[in-house]
């Protein structure tokens, strides 16, 4: 009648309950009519007998209650049918009413009895299955490679053992929760498993689009909330009594292990990959720069040397010389710039800050720009004696200042100027030419890559000079502006935060031991 | 030059190669090439080059390993060949032996000056050297300890002096931060560049005519300071 019992009998023991009952009747009746024409031969202790033990049965396949009332329906009929005065409740021997106290207390003793050992044996079966169910389901799970496959296997475990189906929610990079591969299915607002997902306990509600009444569940694993299991059914109202709970806990806990388990999979693919592409941009940077480097090298040197040849040529075709040369550096420095805003693009590039005093690359890097300087064109350097120690790249402000320098060469006129000046928590530096300016509205965009200067300059394009100085500066944490002067010319301004100098002073005093030599 | 100095040109690049020798042979320098590493180092060994030239992007091997292998049993002057924005890489070679650096692209003027630098360098080695040096209006007596500019004293403190001598010892050369550190305060203090920096700076204002655009004691940006007489 009952089989093996299953998770779904087992959730469901009070559905029958009259029928079963009824049943529990009709067995003592069916047993007072094999018995009744035997009742005079028969004694009656035996037929007691016989009553206890269709109680006994009764209570092993149909439980408790329905044993009671076999227990009282025993006494009743043994009552009516087999003591005398027969057919009539009433009694005659005032022992009877031993006998059936007696009757009574050994039917329900024996009934409770077995009615629990029953339970127990159905429940240890139960709980058998549920792990090996679980096992099972874990054993499938540690095989799946995609997420996609850990939600259809969670779902075939749900749809089989609580004939619910269950859809799994993961968190997108964008943020969010996504529903994984639900195909086909009637899809499920993701509100409420969004706020399990923020809370991170479980909640049982009725979904909006479908109508099915739903679990919600967190995977929650070491303290992290990886996903939300949503599991849910179309009867009315969804079955989550004390023997289910942990069984759909331990698979939200198990799809979240193999959830965080693919996510780290996906973390160190990710890495190898962008550690691969970063070397191949390296080695891709550096065969460029070796490629044109080396053919700008012989240009450079080789008009260099026509122009420098003894004895000397004559005078056009050494200007001619010098001219290829000087365009070959520019080159030189064009291809620089391009390297250089190439590796400050992959964001990669380490800064060498080291403390020292503005002057020093200011000095090396009007003496790069200004051999190439038309004549009469100079470039003026005001920079206060008391100007304090800044942390910053050498090589990088280096840079800065030249590409600010040639740029006033190109595009502006007359003197140019390099000033610098402590403003608060800031080291301003301003290189200033006597040129057109800046035309109005384009403070902005001269310092994107490739940007004309004013019209009706036919001086070549900034190309990435300025916007490498950008680059460079805010990466050292410092702005970067340009503005026309209200004199007229061009005017650059970028400035350095100023910190604390590992120098309290300059005195000899303040300084480490010095190791004696002589 | 009383007979001809010999250069020794490392480089892998035949171009640049056929440069470097046509420029340095229209100067009277004898020109031995290399393209490799090892060769280089045979060359060394056999033909005792005035001064070396040296790639460092080889194929065969690293040029610093070959720097410092040259420099177990050599003192041999050596300039590297070196791009820009690899500053790391000219400190790198500089500290392990190497005297001075050419960035490519370079000029013939640069070439032939930081060569006939490198070679007054190897042949006043074996000379000895004058107890006063003399540069712009500065003269410096070694015996003494006295420094005199337009005629007068100058006053040095006792670490000032040092790094005086240790950057004229070191003339023509590249020093690193690291080495004038090391050679000053000591090796503890290796990082410790801002203290150098400013005692450059000191030396500047007491001893260049001009302090704001010096023209002795020259900065390497990012790698160190050079003397020039």
């Amino acid at each position: 009648m009952m089989g093996v019992p299953t998770l779904k009998t087992l959730s469901r023991p009070q559905t029958h309950v009259v029928r079963w009952h009824v049943v529990a009747v009709l067995a003592c009746l069916l047993l007072t009519a094999g018995a009744y024409p035997l009742a005079g031969r028969l004694d009656h202790a035996n037929i007691i007998m016989a009553y206890l033990l269709v109680v006994t049965v009764i209570a092993l396949l149909l439980g408790r209650n329905p044993a009671v009332t076999a227990a009282v329906a025993s006494v009743l009929l043994f009552d009516f049918f087999f003591v005398e005065p027969r057919f009539s409740f009433a009694v005659e021997d005032a022992q009877y009413l031993i006998t059936f106290g007696v009757m009574l207390a050994v039917a329900l003793v024996i009934g409770a009895l077995t009615a629990r050992l029953r339970r127990d044996a159905d429940g240890a079966n139960a709980r058998e299955m549920q792990s090996r169910d679980l096992y099972g389901l874990a054993r499938d799970l540690a095989g799946a490679l995609t997420v996609e496959s850990v939600a259809e296997l969670v779902a075939d475990f749900t749809r089989q053992h609580f004939a619910a189906r269950a859809v799994l929610f993961l968190p997108e990079q964008a943020g969010g929760l996504k529903p994984v591969a639900a195909s086909g299915a009637p899809p499920i607002d993701d509100a409420v498993p969004g706020w399990v997902y923020g809370k991170g306990g479980a909640l049982p509600f009725v979904d909006r689009h479908s109508g099915e009444s739903a679990l919600a569940l967190p995977l929650v694993v070491a303290g992290r909330t990886r996903g939300v299991l949503v599991v849910a059914t179309p009867e009315r109202d969804f079955p989550v009594n004390s023997m289910q709970r942990p069984l759909l806990d331990a698979v939200a806990t198990l799809a979240g292990i193999v959830v965080e388990r693919l996510h780290y999979v996906d973390v160190a693919r990710e890495a190898t990959v962008q550690a691969e592409s970063e070397r191949l941009r390296n080695s891709l940077l550096s065969a460029v720069s070796h490629d044109l480097r080396t053919p700008l090298t012989v240009l450079v040197g080789r008009a260099d040397a026509l122009a420098n040849a003894r004895p000397a040529l004559p005078a056009a075709q050494v200007e001619t010389a010098a001219v290829i040369r000087d365009e070959a550096l520019r080159l030189s420095r064009m291809v620089n710039n391009l390297l250089e805003m190439a590796r400050l693009q992959s964001g990669r590039v380490v800064l060498r800050k080291e403390w020292q005093p503005l002057e020093d690359v200011v000095l090396t890097s009007i003496r790069e720009v200004e051999s190439g300087l038309e004549s009469g064109r100079g470039v003026t350097i005001e920079l206060p004696a008391d100007l304090p120690l800044v942390e910053f790249d050498a090589v990088l402000i280096e840079r800065v200042l030249t590409n600010l320098v040639d740029n006033a060469a190109r595009h502006g006129r007359g003197a140019i100027r390099v000033a610098a000046r402590v403003l608060g928590s800031t080291i301003e530096v301003d290189v200033t030419d006597e040129g057109p300016g800046i035309a109005p509205g384009t403070e902005e965009s001269v310092f994107r890559m490739f940007e004309q200067g004013s019209e009706g300059s036919h001086r070549g394009g900034r190309g990435v000079g300025l916007a490498i100085c950008k680059a460079i500066v805010e990466a050292h944490g410092g702005r970067m502006a340009a503005r026309s002067n209200a004199s007229g010319g061009a005017c650059f301004t970028f400035s350095l935060p100023l910190g604390r100098p590992p120098l309290p002073d300059s005195s000899e005093g303040g300084l480490p031991a010095v190791a004696r030599k002589s | 030059m009383n007979d001809r100095d010999t250069v020794l040109v490392v480089e892998d690049e035949p171009q640049i190669r056929r440069f470097v020798r046509s420029t340095l042979e229209e100067s009277e320098f004898r020109v031995i090439e290399a393209a490799t590493a090892n060769e280089g180092l045979h060359a060394a060994a056999q033909q005792r080059p005035t001064l070396l030239l040296l790639d460092l992007g080889l194929p065969d091997r690293d040029g610093v390993e070959l720097i410092r292998e040259l420099r177990q049993w050599s003192n041999v002057p050596i300039i590297i060949l070196s791009a820009r924005s690899s500053e790391a890489e000219k400190i790198v070679a500089l500290d392990a032996g190497a005297d001075d650096y050419l960035t490519k692209p370079f000029g013939v003027g640069e070439l032939l000056a930081r060569v006939r630098a490198a070679a007054r360098r190897a042949g006043r080695a074996a000379g000895d050297s004058s107890a006063i040096v003399k540069f712009g209006d500065v003269s410096v007596n070694h015996l003494s300890h006295a420094i005199e500019r337009k005629g007068s004293i100058v006053h040095l403190t006792p670490l000032e002096y040092r790094l005086l001598v240790l950057l004229i010892r070191s003339e023509g050369k590249v020093l690193t931060h690291r080495q004038m550190l090391r050679e000053i305060w000591g090796p503890e203090h290796v990082e410790s560049s801002p203290y150098l920096r400013v005692y450059v700076g000191n030396l500047r204002r007491k001893l260049e005519a001009d302090p704001a655009r010096p023209r002795h004691i020259l900065t390497e940006t990012g790698i160190g300071y050079r003397f020039v007489r």
